[in-house]
């Protein structure tokens, strides 16, 4: 029999909450193998910070415990923090020194050689697009140079398991590409990946597996085809308006779960049943609104996200 | 030895200590506005003294405490503490490059006291001694008081509640010649030793004897230096 190899990183009924809010995690158990890329989404408060908080040894666990390449998350912290590369959801850095010198600064921290970490750096800031810049004081950069900075620190000391809390937001799309291009290099050279995002459709193309948290918790885990497959029947209605409308009418058309205005679209989110599109378009009509395009599209994430979300509070409920 | 781009963290301090010229230059100038024309004038040995003392300590406890809150709440300190480095090793580089920078800053104004004042090499190295202890006395406890608050302000409040009864026992300016439980006390008051050696400096006789001023204030750093090292992983926890 063939030996399954040893995960990347390994979660155990990981329980945190915190005093003040009473929210966190609780039970999450999960684990993620060399090379993969895994998936981390929920509605915001959902707990998937604090869980790469206690991932990342920022935070203790309540209970429960974790293993990253073979160390113990909780009495090995220093060899866990060598193994691992993190960029948290606002990261920061030393406004007074260059983008290159933070950089090389974290590379030294994390162990890299003088040399190597120079080399690494510079093919890093050039990857990223900050090879003109690099020379320039943090404090003159943008919100998001700032974050491919940390991705460039985050990557620089070639970990085996990294850890990315909303690593695309605010990055202009070129980066984004970049970003992904150089995740899925990662994965095929055997890191494994946890990414944390609300970016659905990034999550989608880049992830093997997916989780989604729901108040702290687990609700839902497996590869984003087989989670999209468990939305059939529903459909989503993407409709671009000449002008803003009161979408009233259309929220009310039966089989229509839920409508979300972005920008001058409106995505109609419904279950399948004959005539809803040309229930939706009357709704829309009957709202004022002047249709310049539409689409239906096959459900995605984003589907799985509001169908999980909604079971979640009807359970509740 | 390379200092930029700074491969660890008192490299890090010093790079940002050297790289505002402006700023730089108002930190190595205030501690001579203030010292310099002091020592020049012919006021009571023992208010010279305290007034050398007196910011010697005020620049360690708000520099280290304010800038390390200062970087807890940006977080970036969080940060540098999930990597590899050994929390206790951040907390010795951030006392050790702190003290060093502060002394620096003093020793312009320190020559032109040893200038205007001149006394045996001994008595010199005895303050300098005393004064580098004093240093780390003040800096520990800026980084105690950073261990329960994130804000500077609060650092400010905190310092003063320490430093006044310090500066009481250790005879700055009051309680000159304590006796019985104050005298006690003083003993292991590190700025006592500093006070004593520059009341020496200025003209004045103690009862503190060079070696003592070398001595007992090192003991009592050291002590005070590895107790507030033991408080790194609390101090560079996460904080919500």
């Amino acid at each position: 029999m063939v030996k399954s190899p040893e995960p990347a990183l390994e979660a155990k009924n990981i329980y945190r909450r915190y005093k003040s809010s009473g929210r966190g995690v609780e039970d999450i158990s999960f684990s993620v193998a060399p090379g993969e890329v895994f998936g981390l989404v929920g509605p915001n408060g959902s707990g998937k910070s604090t869980l790469l908080r206690v991932l990342s040894t920022a935070i203790e666990p309540d209970g429960g415990t974790f293993f990253v390449a073979g160390a113990d998350g909780l009495r090995e912290k220093r060899k866990v923090r060598a193994r691992m590369g993190l960029m948290v959801d606002r990261p920061t850095h030393y406004g007074d020194l260059t983008g290159r010198a933070n950089a090389y600064f974290f590379a030294r921290a994390y162990g890299v050689g003088a040399a190597k970490a120079e080399a690494v750096v510079s093919e890093l800031l050039d990857f990223f697009d900050l090879a003109e810049y690099a020379d320039d004081r943090v404090k003159t950069y943008s919100y998001g140079m700032g974050k491919k900075l940390a991705l460039v620190e985050a990557l620089a000391h070639r970990p085996e398991v990294l850890l990315l809390d909303e690593p695309s937001l605010g990055l202009d799309y070129t980066s984004q590409l970049a970003f992904q291009r150089k995740v899925r290099e990662l994965s095929e050279t055997g890191v494994a990946v946890v990414l944390a995002s609300n970016q659905v459709d990034e999550v989608e193309s880049l992830c093997d597996r997916v989780a989604f948290l729901y108040r702290g918790k687990v609700i839902a885990q497996d590869t984003p085809e087989a989670l999209v497959s468990s939305v059939e029947g529903v459909r989503r209605i993407s409709a671009t308006l000449r002008n803003p409308v009161e979408y009233g009418p259309v929220a009310a058309v039966p089989g229509v779960g839920r409508v979300v205005p972005e920008g001058r679209n409106l995505v109609v989110h419904c279950g399948e049943r004959p005539g809803i599109v040309a229930d939706v378009v009357a709704g829309l009509v009957r709202s004022g609104g002047d249709i310049v395009s539409l689409s239906v599209e096959r459900p995605n994430l984003e589907d799985v996200f509001v169908k999980l979300t909604g079971e979640a509070l009807r359970r509740e409920d | 030895m390379r200092i930029s781009p700074p491969d660890a963290y008192w490299k890090k301090d010093v790079v940002l200590f050297f790289g505002k010229r402006f700023a730089l230059a108002i930190k190595m100038l205030y501690p001579l506005a203030i010292i310099g024309p002091v020592a020049a004038s012919d006021i009571p040995a023992q208010y010279a003294a305290a007034v050398i003392g007196i910011v010697a300590v005020m620049a360690g406890t708000f520099g280290a405490g304010e800038s390390l809150t200062s970087d807890l709440n940006d977080g970036i300190l969080v940060r540098v503490s999930l990597t590899p480095l050994s929390p206790y090793r951040i907390v010795f580089e951030v006392l050790a490059v702190n003290v060093l920078l502060d002394f620096l800053q003093l020793l312009p104004a320190l020559f032109v006291v040893f200038l205007l004042h001149p006394v045996p090499l001994v008595w010199i190295f005895a303050a300098c001694v005393a004064l580098f202890a004093t240093l780390v006395a003040a800096n520990c406890i800026g980084i105690f008081i950073a261990n329960f608050t994130s804000s500077p302000a609060d650092v400010l409040l905190y310092a003063t509640a320490i430093l006044f009864p310090l500066f009481y026992v250790s005879g700055f300016f009051r309680n000159q010649n304590p006796d019985g439980i104050l005298l006690a006390l003083r003993s292991f008051v590190p700025f006592a030793y500093a006070n004593d050696a520059l009341k020496t400096v200025f003209g004045l006789t103690t009862s503190t004897a060079p070696l003592e001023a070398i001595v007992y204030p090192v003991v009592i750093c050291g002590v005070m230096a590895l107790g507030v090292c033991f408080t790194a992983p609390h101090l560079l926890r996460t904080r919500f």
